[in-house]
């Protein structure tokens, strides 16, 4: 259960924003009985409610004509003293050393020499900076390979995942059908069974299908781990988009298809976007699947990891330096975008 | 445009580009392409880190007489027997030659192919007999040792020949400082050493073989017998058990999870002053390690029925499943006749006596007299033919040691230990 | 030519139907099948029907019913402590406004984290001898000598020490949930409740927490689900060790069926699990999350 214990990477958000929550209100179990009434909120400019700050939430209110107020929600339980503020502040650095340590010490690791990263007893800055865990750990046969096949495996499982998710959850919130209840249960269900459970029934399937070794078994058994999140995701995307779209465009002369394609999946892309990197990094984190499927075309980085750790020695220093190189560009990417990922979760949450 | 004509379109389209991605995708970045049936003269050798070191240099010499390509695929201890035990039950494998640890060879054994015709006469005289016989399993030999390891005693040298050391040893114990030779001796010494900051040994809870290994000296054979019956529970083994748990007053704390690699770790960075260990450590002390150039080798320890190794030898097999049984033998055969190359690697071992014996006198070598004394041993034996074995370990026998090491009655252990090891033979 | 909405809608749902079907319905009903016989690791070996004798088995088995509790009491402090510390976070951020939200971002990093490699890290952290936790808390005092505490290597508080890797990956996400929860608060309530004179425990209790209440649940539901099925942080820490300490069922399950090689008791394994786990799933969600239960 490799990716489901991170849970960007099964993201149960997407199930909060599904279910959520409405003041004073009843919650429905499933998203299909979507509140249109709502819609008013994020229907006045529906790129804007996509693109939305959280903190200050109000602004989507903009086209409803109610008074703007800033910071409406945040000033209720906004720290008002000065000195509580400052505790505050304390209590946050403290935690953010606290959490933030432990990567910290990855990276200081990786650029000890070997001998010094496994020293009794240990040390946190290195005594000498060096690059030899680097060339050591990316000279290795197979590694720069393993890189190659995680993010060609990353990229297919995602595309796979977009593609049938999308439709799907269109079908299920637009069309509330009682075969798209039962989709999404099925759906939660899914995401329950251990990969553990899976694992070797899929392996054996795709090496009598020919496909052992291949980045699009791992692919495909990775969009297993992926497709619920989608589902649910881009269902809760979908429900924030009003009807009035799509009616609009087939008076025009669209067909359903056509209304889709043309005029809802361009509003929708922000939560597409945001489906897509949690999509990517639950392959891309994802270890069970692969140590299970893979050999020499296929493995992927993870295995090559925890092949670090072998019977003749501890090759610490060559980990973390691997470690280091394949969590920080994932690292900088979300952050990048992590506007978008937090804008698009808590899209539901403050349409209600 | 109707809808019907949009979804056909669309479904065409959904086809096409999965067909597309399918066979853009049927290779990975990996290496070519398998050995299904294609190129007949690459072989696929599933290897564990160790065996990698091992074999590539021998490969690279293959690959020149024969021609044959070797790929090797590479997984970690665990999840090589895992990996190995998945692709075996689907009957689907992706390698041609596997190098196998020893005590998987019972439960493989109705996977692989014989290769009898590799066992020349001279063949066998050139391989420990323990390992003669280990590879033949219901009178077929099963795997060619690729190489073998004991434990050996390695100690810290400079220790031992301070001058200081030497009169407060003899002062305290009566007898000159030297490597150990019995285990009284190892205990007098270790416990000497325990002092300002650093330990005499180690104690390894996390693993059973070096137990096993006093076991072997005290005169028993380890956990089963000859006829399969369970005797764990004889006074050969609890000698063994409470040897290896004296020591751990003399030992770093944390023995219940200390492995092999912690040990390594442990003796390299000078906290250790000897250990029982893998003949190929000796070679692998890394040169800027605070014990570099200050270590000893000596051979295993004797109990009362002399000195005795648990020889860990692995194998290279065929499985039935390749499609290149004649060039995964070529390569097997090939590995053979080459099997010195592998002293140049950095694990450094072999598995034909002649091989050590050409290298044993030369500077830097000094771990292989006594790792031939070792396995030459008259107690020395490979570990009990059951395919059973590893979850005999896995759930028996390494548990049990992490109790005793934690302080727990050797001899309800051991009792508890054979119920146990009995249920799962039934 | 128009197809009514319905079929429309099911041929959208179509694909994603087809491929649960294929790759995952039809794995576990082979994972059901195969619970059902004794079956021998290598292949082309002995099939044989035994009808329910895995079942008994491995209910009959320590191992099992053991890995049983572990997970479930590995499950409940994970999802306790990571609610607690992502809502105590969350509440600190809400507090501490707008200028806090670079702090937010930072928080997230975690996420991105593979778990194997938060399983390696902690391991170094904690492992004996050179763990750099027993260092430092020695360093500052606290402890008598650094490996006074054998984080993996005791067998009485193991499970709980492999369960930090998980809460500091999940702690974030917990956080941003709850604190995006936090945000749809109507300030007004929060206004009136401290005009009326509610001290913050008050406040937390009364007002929040109630009105989160379906935020709550969807999340200890999932988390729940997720820690029951922890493996990979698990596995590269202590491999279920020492004796068996930190076994939990999915790693009984992986080691029963691939390194003792009895798919068929680790089918019935699985299949149990899974049943558990969709009862207690089925269980909460009837219970907390029933519409018209809240306020």
């Amino acid at each position: 259960m490799s990716t489901a214990e991170t849970p960007i990477n099964d993201s149960f958000a997407a199930e909060a924003v599904a279910y959520r929550p409405r003041p004073a209100g009843a919650v429905s179990a499933i998203p299909a009985t979507g509140t249109k009434a709502s819609g008013a909120t994020a229907g006045a400019a529906p790129t804007g409610a996509l693109t939305v700050e959280p903190a200050t939430p109000t602004s989507a209110v903009s086209g409803t004509g109610r008074p703007r107020r800033r910071n409406h929600h945040a000033e209720g339980l906004e720290a008002g003293r000065r000195s509580t503020r400052t505790l505050l502040w304390i209590i946050l650095a403290a935690a953010m050393v606290l959490y933030g340590f432990p990567f910290l010490y990855l990276l200081f690791t990786s650029f000890k020499a070997p001998i010094d990263t496994i020293a009794v007893p240990p040390t946190i800055l290195p005594k000498e900076w060096t690059l030899e865990n680097y060339t050591n750990a990316l000279g290795r046969s197979g590694v720069l390979a393993s890189f190659i096949n995680s993010a060609q495996t990353a990229i297919i499982s995602t595309l796979l995942s977009l593609v049938l998710a999308v439709p799907a959850a269109y079908g299920i919130t637009r069309y509330k059908t009682p075969s798209g209840r039962v989709f999404i249960m099925a759906a939660l269900v899914t995401r329950m069974v251990p990969p553990v459970a899976i694992g070797i029934p899929l392996a054996s399937m795709m090496s009598s299908a020919g496909l052992a070794d291949t980045p699009i078994a791992l692919s495909i058994a990775h969009t297993t781990i992926s497709l619920p999140l989608s589902i649910w995701l881009m269902s809760s995307f979908f429900e924030a988009v009003p009807n009035d779209l799509e009616e609009a465009a087939t008076v025009d002369g669209c067909s359903r298809l056509g209304a889709l394609w043309r005029v809802v999946i361009p509003v929708v892309s922000g939560g597409i976007a945001v489906t897509a990197i949690f999509a990517f990094l639950a392959s891309w984190n994802e270890f069970l699947f692969a140590l299970l499927m893979t050999a020499v075309r296929s493995q992927t980085t993870p295995v090559v990891i925890a092949n670090f750790q072998t019977q003749f020695g501890l090759d610490w220093g060559s980990m973390t330096a691997l470690a280091a190189v394949y969590s920080i560009p994932v690292i900088l990417l979300t952050l990048l975008l992590q506007r978008k990922i937090v804008a698009g979760m808590t899209l539901g949450a403050v349409k209600g | 445009m109707s809808s019907r004509t949009t979804i056909s379109r669309i479904a065409a389209l959904g086809g096409l580009s999965t067909a597309v991605l399918l066979a853009a995708t049927a290779c990975g970045a990996g290496g070519p392409a398998a050995t299904s049936g294609s190129a007949a003269s690459t072989v696929n050798v599933l290897v564990e880190a160790g065996g990698h070191a091992e074999l590539t240099g021998v490969a690279e010499q293959c690959t020149k007489d024969t021609g044959i390509n070797v790929n090797f695929v590479e997984l970690p201890y665990d999840g090589m027997f895992n990996r190995l035990s998945s692709e075996f039950s689907s009957g689907n494998v992706s390698f041609d030659v596997a190098a196998l640890d020893s005590v998987w060879l019972p439960s493989f054994k109705d996977a692989v192919q014989p290769i009898d015709e590799l066992f020349t006469d001279e063949a066998k005289k050139d391989i420990f007999p323990a390992l003669v016989k280990e590879a033949n399993v219901d009178g077929h030999f099963i795997g060619m040792p690729a190489w073998t390891n004991s434990e050996i005693i390695l100690y810290r040298k400079d220790l031992f020949e301070d001058a200081k050391n030497k009169t407060d040893f003899k002062a305290k114990f009566g007898y000159d400082l030297a490597a150990p030779t019995t285990w009284k001796q190892y205990q007098d010494i270790s416990e000497f050493f325990t002092k300002d900051g650093m330990y005499g040994t180690d104690v390894k809870g996390g693993v059973e073989t070096e137990w096993l290994a006093h076991v072997l000296q005290a005169g028993s054979p380890m956990v089963l017998d000859a006829n399969n019956n369970v005797v764990i529970d004889n006074a050969a083994h609890k000698d063994a058990l409470d040897f290896y748990t004296s020591l751990v007053k003399s030992a770093p704390p944390g023995a219940a999870q200390v492995d092999w690699a912690a040990a390594q770790n442990l003796f390299n960075q000078g906290k250790t002053a000897m250990t029982r260990f893998w003949a190929h450590a000796y070679r692998q002390i890394p040169k800027d390690s605070p014990v570099a150039g200050k270590v000893g080798a000596a051979p295993m320890i004797g109990g009362s029925a002399g000195v005795a190794g648990v020889p860990g030898p692995w194998y290279l097999s065929v499985p039935k499943a390749t499609k290149n049984s004649d060039a995964a033998k070529k390569f097997v055969k090939c590995a053979y006749d080459h099997n010195d190359l592998g002293i140049e690697s950095s694990l450094g071992l072999a598995s034909r006596i002649s091989a050590f014996e050409k290298y044993q006198d030369k500077p830097g070598y000094e771990s292989f007299k006594p790792l031939i004394e070792t396995l030459k041993g008259q107690a020395t034996a490979t570990r009990p033919a059951t395919a059973k074995w590893q979850q005999i370990v896995d759930t028996v026998l390494v548990p049990m040691l992490q109790k005793a090491v934690a302080g727990g009655d050797s001899a309800t252990l051991l009792a508890d230990a054979k119920k146990q090891i009995q249920d799962l033979l039934k | 030519m128009r197809i009514s909405d319905r079929r429309f809608a099911l041929y959208l749902m179509a694909p994603a139907a087809l491929f649960l079907t294929v790759f995952v319905a039809y794995p576990l009903f082979r994972l059901v099948a195969d619970s059902l016989f004794k079956i021998s690791p290598i292949a082309g070996g002995p099939r044989d029907f035994v009808g329910l004798d895995n079942y008994i088995r491995a209910f009959a088995s320590e191992a099992f019913m053991g890995a049983g509790w572990r997970t479930l009491a590995y499950t409940l402090v994970v999802v306790a402590l990571e609610f607690a510390l992502g809502l105590g976070m969350a509440l600190l951020f809400t507090a501490l406004g707008r200028k806090s939200e670079v702090w937010r971002t930072v928080f997230l990093y975690p996420l991105m984290i593979a778990p194997i490699v938060a399983g390696l890290l902690w391991k170094f952290l904690m492992i004996d001898n050179f763990g750099l936790i027993g260092t430092l808390l020695h360093q500052a005092g606290i402890l008598q000598n650094p490996n006074q505490i054998g984080w993996l290597s005791n067998p009485d508080i193991v499970l709980f020490s492999v369960a930090v890797p998980d809460i500091w990956l999940t702690t974030s996400f917990m956080c941003l949930i709850l604190f995006a929860g936090l945000q749809n608060i109507p300030g007004d309530l929060i206004e009136a409740a401290r005009l009326d004179g509610a001290k913050a425990p008050t406040l937390l209790c009364s007002i929040i927490l109630p009105l989160l209440r379906p935020v709550i649940a969807v999340a200890l539901v999932v988390r729940g689900i997720d820690a029951a099925r922890a493996f990979d942080t698990i596995l590269i820490q202590t491999n279920g060790g020492p004796q068996s300490a930190s076994e939990t069922m999915s790693l009984l399950i992986y080691r029963t069926m691939i390194r003792f090689g009895d798919p068929g008791l680790a089918s019935a394994m699985g299949a149990i699990y899974l049943l558990a786990m969709l009862g207690v799933a089925f269980f909460a969600v009837a219970t907390i999350w029933r519409p018209g239960k809240d306020n």
